[in-house]
């Protein structure tokens, strides 16, 4: 199996989350610094009334209505159409015929983290009680994280080698790692990846379980940090050998030029808390780029504004860049955190700051952090990159950087 | 285009059967009677400290400890990188969380069964107590985790420098619920048989469901491989044609003749509705050569194939093949340095071939 050390570059987007639908609608309110997170309306919880979330603002039945090729008698779950109202919103910009035409030498790798559980912790009742004779059991093919991927493939009638990763936070980001890996083998010769998640009851007790959750909006990388805001969505990039996308004409968005996956190897949902795994992955993926530190002029932190992640981030960002950090900021006071989503919509952050010239703002930052000063950017600013940074760190120590660079 | 091979340099499982650490290996075989085969405990303390083992579940004991132990038996401290495939994952532990979800109407929730039940808390754990900051992945893809698993290994070694050593491996774990829903759904036998005698009630729909975990400490050089898998082929939503294509290929880009072919490992699990897969295997190829089944030993359940592979190294390595697992042939009582092809489908329409080949240095 060859292994060439080509670049990869993205060649189409599609996304959806609280900020909207399509990249024009998320670059405008990032660029206003408009967040969107709300009491849930469509997530049936007890706590409507104690956490904001970054709901996607549309019903099951809103969003179906996007996708006029659905069966409607076809069960689906949130993150199912989450993820192919991302997808279409990609085919804007990239032939479906086209990519049909690569068959298994397409791969689609998908990312999700409690697959169809928005819908199935609803029923689950039913489908374990005998007596509930007309429960219908197949909902639960659909809580595996495979759902998705399967739906998008059929629904757009693609033919793709397919692959589901589920890494917690950092799910999404590892798609994009795999596929650009697949790329370089030769494994596949166009690729797909990103990631989908719902709202659901099961995700938001977790996190209130484990005391993770500000109440109010989240304060990312602030000395009064409370924890975290959910949220939910999907996003997904093309992905091609440069080569092949020159010799096609494509419109090149960006440069995937460096990626690492490391682990914490420290605690089970906590991160080494002087930063080690945050710095090494992010050194790491500088080195796979060919980078030095000076060379990043963005990082769109994980900053879930939880007091261990962004103690343990800011110290990493800080040792890295010498106490000299370039612009950054964590987004996730915009959308919630999206779980699987989160890796490729802040990828997409990322690419978007670098092309259109603006850092977005850290929202509601005001005192620094005790245990690490560090100041991120407070209200958009502009900017120049030739680099950027996208971090994703997850349960199980799961920490991926990815650099980007203009095409 | 020539495949990474995967050189296994070690093995383990811990299955329904005695394959952990056994005095004989898989002596006797264990048979279940209701259609469960449930994987045998193995000494969970020997591999997990005190304090944490307390809280921890089932599955969580099962990985940790058929990962340990490959490691040890390799001689590798601390992998370059932990890949798992599972289909399910902490599945108990995602059962516990919506259940209580009900009950407690949101209440209080128990944030140890919320953490397990992440699929990759397992991969999180394993890198915690080897120390390992390398390279982590885990894959949840259905029927084909484990091969997902697999061809990212093949990825990562070919871009990778020589000497790598990669753990990888698969978990899944039989819940009474998940067989319940699985049941209605029409996976299981209505009236199961003995689990040793599935392959001759294989004229009726639905199979038998099983558990187990499976890990792998795969490199690039031959030296001191037990075995090599030379080829790893998935096919999503395959019929019977396309797998014959598929095996076809597999074979030729391998220069190899089916008659170079030792033995034959299905997955056929006496689901009369799912056998057709392997009908040109089982019809279209030379009689001469044996087939069997390893489903009997380890039930149905979606990273089977793990299973399937790990027999697959113990078959090349001296371990005989009973009877009960017989389809086709006589299955010869040496195969050491044979090649062995390893089929297997899922219920929702995966298939994979895996050709291993025992003299490793053939590989190259």
């Amino acid at each position: 199996m060859p292994y060439r050390s080509e670049r990869i570059v993205i060649t189409a987007t599609g996304v959806i989350s609280s900020l909207g639908a399509g990249r024009d609608e998320h670059v405008q309110k990032l660029r206003l610094a408009q967040p969107e997170l709300r009491y849930p309306l469509i997530l049936q919880t007890n706590h409507a009334h104690d956490f904001l979330l970054g709901e996607v603002a549309a019903t099951n039945a809103e969003l179906a209505a996007r996708l006029p090729f659905l069966d409607k008698q076809a069960r689906i779950t949130r993150t199912a159409l989450l993820s192919l109202c991302a997808f279409q919103d990609l085919l804007a910009q990239i032939d479906l015929n086209f990519l049909r035409s690569f068959g298994g030498r397409l791969s689609l790798v998908n990312a999700s983290t409690v697959g169809g559980m928005s819908e199935v912790e609803n029923i689950y009742h039913e489908l374990i009680d005998l007596n509930y004779e007309g429960a219908d059991t197949e909902w639960i093919e659909l809580l595996d994280c495979a759902e998705s991927t399967e739906q998008l493939a059929t629904s757009f009638q693609l033919k793709p080698a397919m692959a589901t990763i589920s890494t917690a936070c950092s799910s999404s980001a590892n798609a994009i790692l795999v596929a650009a890996r697949r790329l370089r083998t030769g494994m596949a010769d166009i690729a797909i990846a990103g990631g989908g998640d719902a709202l659901s009851r099961f995700t938001l007790n977790g996190f209130h379980s484990l005391k993770n959750m500000d109440p109010a909006a989240c304060r990312p990388f602030d000395g009064q940090r409370n924890g975290l805001n959910l949220g939910e969505g999907a996003a997904y990039l093309v992905l091609e050998r440069e080569q092949d996308a020159l010799r096609r004409g494509a419109r090149i968005e960006a440069v995937l030029s460096g990626w690492c996956n490391a682990n914490d190897a420290y605690h089970p949902t906590a991160p080494s808390p002087d930063g080690a795994g945050a710095l090494r992955t992010m050194q790491s993926a500088l080195n796979h780029a060919g980078l030095t530190a000076s060379d990043i002029g963005y990082i769109n932190a994980h900053g879930t504004a939880t007091i261990n992640n962004d103690a343990a981030e800011g110290k990493a960002i800080n040792t890295l860049w010498g106490g000299r950090p370039p612009k950054f900021s964590s987004t996730k006071a915009f959308t919630g955190h999206t779980l699987a989503a989160a890796g490729a919509l802040e990828a997409l952050f990322s690419i978007w700051a670098m092309q259109e010239g603006f850092a977005p703002a850290n929202l509601n930052w005001s005192v620094p952090m005790e245990e690490c000063p560090v100041q991120p950017v407070l209200q958009t600013e502009p900017l120049q990159a030739r680099h950027v940074m996208s971090n994703s760190f997850g349960f199980g120590g799961n920490n991926v950087s990815l650099v980007f660079s203009r095409a | 285009m020539s495949q990474q091979p995967l050189y296994v340099y070690a093995a383990t499982a811990i299955s329904p059967q005695h394959s952990f650490r056994a005095a004989e290996l898989m002596q006797p075989l264990v048979h279940f009677a209701e259609g469960k085969l449930h994987a045998q405990d193995a000494s969970y303390s020997d591999y997990i400290s005190p304090v944490a083992i307390r809280r921890m579940s089932r599955i969580m004991k099962m990985t940790i400890s058929a990962a340990m132990e490959c490691l040890s038996q390799a001689g590798v401290k601390a992998p370059d990188a932990i890949i798992t495939g599972t289909g399910s994952g902490g599945v108990l532990d995602m059962e516990q969380v919506v259940k209580d979800l009900r009950r407690f109407d949101e209440g209080s929730l128990n944030p140890t069964a919320f953490i397990q039940s992440t699929y990759n808390s397992p991969n999180g754990w394993i890198a915690m107590q080897t120390h390992a900051t390398c390279y982590n992945q885990t894959f949840v893809h259905r029927g084909c985790s484990f091969e997902l698993a697999l061809l990212d290994a093949q990825g990562l070694l070919a871009e990778s420098r020589r000497g790598l050593r990669l753990l990888v491996g698969c978990y899944d774990e039989l819940s009474d619920e998940y067989t319940l829903i699985r049941g209605r759904r029409g996976y299981w036998k209505v009236n199961p048989p003995d689990s040793l005698a599935l392959l001759q009630h294989a004229d009726t729909a639905g199979t038998i469901a099983g558990e187990g975990v499976n890990f792998f400490v795969f490199g690039s050089e031959p030296e001191q491989a037990l075995a090599c898998v030379a080829a790893i082929r998935l096919l999503h939503h395959a019929d019977a044609a396309s797998v014959a294509d598929a095996v076809r290929e597999i074979l030729s880009g391998a220069g190899l003749a089916p008659s170079d072919l030792g033995l034959i490992m299905l997955g056929l699990n006496g689901d009369v509705r799912q056998s057709h897969l392997y009908n040109d295997l089982l019809t279209a190829w030379p009689q001469s050569i044996p087939v069997v089944s390893f489903k009997p030993l380890c039930g149905e359940y979606e990273t089977a194939s793990g299973f399937g592979l790990w027999l697959g190294i113990q078959v090349l390595n001296g371990w005989t093949i009973p009877q009960e697992l017989q389809v086709r042939g006589v299955v010869p009582t040496d195969l050491g340095g044979s090649n062995v092809l390893v089929v297997n489908h899922f219920i929702q329409g995966e298939v994979s071939i895996l050709l291993l080949r025992g003299k490793a240095e053939s590989c190259r």
